[in-house]
This record gives C-alpha cells, sequence and structure tokens, in this order.
C-alpha cells in the first residue's frame, strides 16, 4: 500500500468505452507493464429511512459503503465531508441488521473493474465503471508502492502517470490536501474513489451509455 | 426495530449468521482468587491475560419502539488494537431446556475514529464503563472475570468508582446457529466451577 492517485480517463474521440480501455492497456504493455490479475472496487449507497429523520431533525445524509478487491477482508465506510471508517467485512451482516434504518439505493451501486499492471515500484490499474448494465467511464489509479508520504513522492508519481497518459494526466488529488507530511491510508485511496464515483453519478446518462 | 428474528438456518443472505451462547454469574471480592486459582487448572495453558477495556453503549433511535443498540470497546492497555463493534439482538425464546442465553452476535473490528462515525450516523452515546479484569480460555469457551467501574466525568477513563462489590463471570462461545451442543459443553464446565460460581442463565428482560 502506497501513495495512490486515483482518476478519470475522458473516454478518447470518436471511441467507445471498451477502445479507450484498450488503447491505454496497449500504451501500459508498450512501456512493458505485465498484467497482474484483475481488480474491483465497488459502491454502494445508503440512505437514512424516513422514519429516524423525524427524532433526529436532521436532513438525510448519504453513506457510502465501499469494497476494494486490493483488501479483501476490510469494508469502507464513508460520508461525504465526514470520516471513513475502516472495517472487517462483517460490516455488510451489520447493515442488513441496520435495514431498518438505513436503506440501500440498489440503482445507484457503482463499481469499476478491470486489469491490474505492475510496472517495477508502480501499479496500475485500469477499470471500466459501471452502473448497472452501462459503462459510465473509465478510472485510472496509480500507486507508488514503496513511499506512504504524498510529498515525498507526487512528483514522481505524476512523471510516471504522464508517460501513459500524456495530456490526461490529473492534478494533485484533493485528499493529499493539507497534510502533507501524513501518512497515506488506504482509507484515502477510498475517498479518492467516492469522489470520482459521484462525479460520474452526476453526469448526465447520455451518450456514454452503452458497451458499444 | 430489532432484525428479523434469526432462526436454526446458519445461513441467510449468503452470511453465516453467528450466536452466542452466554452463562453468567458472580463472586464477592475476597473469593476471587480461588475462582482464578481454579479457572488456571481448569482452562487452557496460557499466560494469564488480564484487560481493561472501555466499552460505549450507543442507541439509535427510530420511530419503532425498541431503539437499535451498538457496543463500542476499546482496549486501555494494548495500545494499537483495533476497536470492536458488536451488536447482540434479541435472546432467542425457544428451548426451555436450552441451558445458555442464546442470541444472535455480530463482530465488527474497526478503525479507531468509530464514535465519530457512529454519531454521523445518528447515534447517541446512552452509557458507558470501564471493565477490568481476567480472561481464560477453554476450546471454544471464553471465561472473563471482570469488575464494572462507573466513569465518574463522560470521557475520562482515569477517573473512575467501581460499581459493585464482586466480579462479573461470564461464559460465553460465539458459534454459528444451529449447533445447540454449545450450550451442553458449557454446562458441564459451568458444573466443575460450582460452588465458587454459579453460572447461570439470565435473561436480561427479567431483571428490567
Amino acid at each position: 500500500m502506497g501513495v495512490t492517485c486515483v482518476s478519470q480517463m475522458p473516454v478518447a474521440e470518436g471511441k467507445s468505452v471498451q477502445q479507450t480501455v484498450e488503447l491505454l492497456t496497449r500504451e501500459l504493455e508498450m512501456l512493458g507493464a505485465e498484467k497482474q490479475g484483475t481488480f474491483c472496487v465497488d459502491d454502494e449507497t445508503y440512505h437514512t429511512a424516513a422514519s429516524t429523520l423525524g427524532s433526529q431533525g436532521q436532513a438525510g445524509k448519504l453513506m457510502y459503503v465501499m469494497h476494494n478487491s486490493e483488501y479483501p477482508l476490510s469494508c469502507f465506510a464513508l460520508f461525504e465531508n465526514g470520516p471513513c471508517l475502516v472495517a472487517d467485512t462483517n460490516f455488510d451482516v451489520l447493515m442488513v441488521k441496520l435495514k431498518g434504518f438505513f436503506q440501500s439505493a440498489k440503482a445507484s451501486k457503482i463499481e469499476t473493474r478491470g486489469t491490474r499492471y505492475q510496472y517495477y515500484d508502480f501499479l496500475v490499474k485500469v477499470g471500466t465503471v459501471t452502473m448497472g448494465p452501462s459503462a459510465r467511464g473509465i478510472s485510472v489509479e496509480g500507486e507508488y508502492g514503496p513511499s506512504v508520504v504524498a510529498s515525498d513522492c507526487w512528483s514522481l508519481l505524476l512523471e510516471f502517470l504522464q508517460s501513459f497518459l500524456g495530456s490526461n494526466t490529473p492534478g494533485a488529488p484533493t485528499v493529499f490536501g493539507n497534510r502533507h507530511d501524513a501518512v497515506y491510508s488506504p482509507a484515502d485511496t477510498m475517498l479518492q474513489y467516492m469522489g470520482l464515483f459521484n462525479k460520474i453519478r452526476r453526469q448526465q446518462q447520455g451518450p456514454v451509455a452503452g458497451i458499444r | 426495530m430489532e432484525a428479523p428474528p434469526v432462526t436454526m438456518m446458519p445461513v441467510t443472505g449468503g452470511t453465516i449468521n453467528m450466536m452466542e451462547y452466554l452463562l453468567q454469574g458472580s463472586v464477592l471480592d475476597h473469593s476471587l482468587e480461588s475462582l482464578i486459582h481454579r479457572l488456571r487448572g481448569l482452562c487452557d495453558n496460557m499466560e494469564p491475560e488480564t484487560f481493561v477495556d472501555h466499552e460505549m453503549v450507543f442507541l439509535l433511535k427510530g420511530q419503532q419502539a425498541s431503539p437499535f443498540v451498538l457496543r463500542a470497546r476499546r482496549s486501555l492497555d494494548r495500545a494499537g488494537a483495533p476497536w470492536h463493534l458488536r451488536y447482540l439482538g434479541q435472546p432467542e425464546m425457544g428451548d426451555k431446556n436450552r441451558h445458555a442465553l442464546v442470541r444472535n452476535c455480530v463482530d465488527i473490528a474497526t478503525s479507531e475514529n468509530l464514535t465519530d462515525f457512529l454519531m454521523e450516523m445518528g447515534f447517541r452515546m446512552d452509557h458507558e464503563f470501564v471493565a477490568r479484569g481476567h480472561l481464560f480460555r477453554k476450546g471454544i469457551m471464553k471465561i472473563v472475570v471482570y469488575k464494572i467501574f462507573r466513569i465518574l466525568v463522560p470521557g475520562n477513563t482515569d477517573n473512575t468508582e467501581a460499581l459493585s462489590l464482586s466480579y462479573l463471570v461470564e461464559l460465553s462461545v460465539v458459534a454459528p446457529a444451529g449447533q445447540d451442543m454449545v450450550s451442553d459443553d458449557m454446562r458441564n464446565f459451568a458444573e466443575q466451577l460450582k460452588p465458587l460460581v454459579h453460572l447461570e442463565k439470565i435473561d436480561p428482560k427479567r431483571l428490567m
């Protein structure tokens, strides 16, 4: 687990989601990266049930429960702008027990699936973001394994990302923010994915839908 | 609203329902040493293990009559240990011949920001206490002998006072649903602790 940057790759002009993913993976293979299995990150939304709202006197909050195949025994629960809880997979069982208080918005379950590529100390994951049957975008995750301090290795990670993303290279993730010397943790990666998924959810359901 | 009653089926929706089987008793302070001595002889050979835990009980009130209860526990003497979140269901009312109290249980290990997260979910802390005692194991059975301390100033775990002049003794097993022979093993073990301590099935509802 090292410093990670998650970003969205725009779909290439005149190409489908699948074709853009193929272009990217070909770039990575030409660079010399080795395919190392697959990955999956998923996100389910829960909102406070109407019955609990009255007594609390607060607007319904959205809670995201996420899983990452990189950490198979963990479950991440987050509130937007709130704390991120890292728990074990029994948390999913607890959410079933809490059915009466937290309802799952099944339609907004979103996930990204794709291939993992290892290039020396870097790990790159290119995934197709899907919501239900339709492909909504492309996620690219780049990780520099040896370092856990963002400020120490951001420029190195950026340079590496530029070598295959070109002009689509992202800026520094907001999670790096003010805590330059803070230790990076998997919860920060999940926060970045949550941000990405929310952005994709808000994008109009239009041209990008459907895997051609 | 509590979750729907857990039946004898161990697996529901792909996850195994775990049940906690429980027997409880107590001993006065002056009898503690003899009980510990007996337990050390009967239980698995291991370094005597003591613990100091801080437990907070959170409630989520909804429109339903009974609030949802979650227990958050952290170790005060082991730095770096994860926090422990526990859900305990209603005791199964079933077989009167069953020797132990049986209830559905979900145990989750979490990161340290558990209390902030629970508050964000809408839970409010109902009460908290410090538990200090000894832990023993025999196979899958766990025997805990501990004293409960009341926290005088909320959040300050250094300033505590003992709740009573006795120690609570609990014999528990967490096993998949449907394994009732577990309660027979527990009763047999409890027999060996008599007359130092009488462990029995105590229905929490009858105390309220």
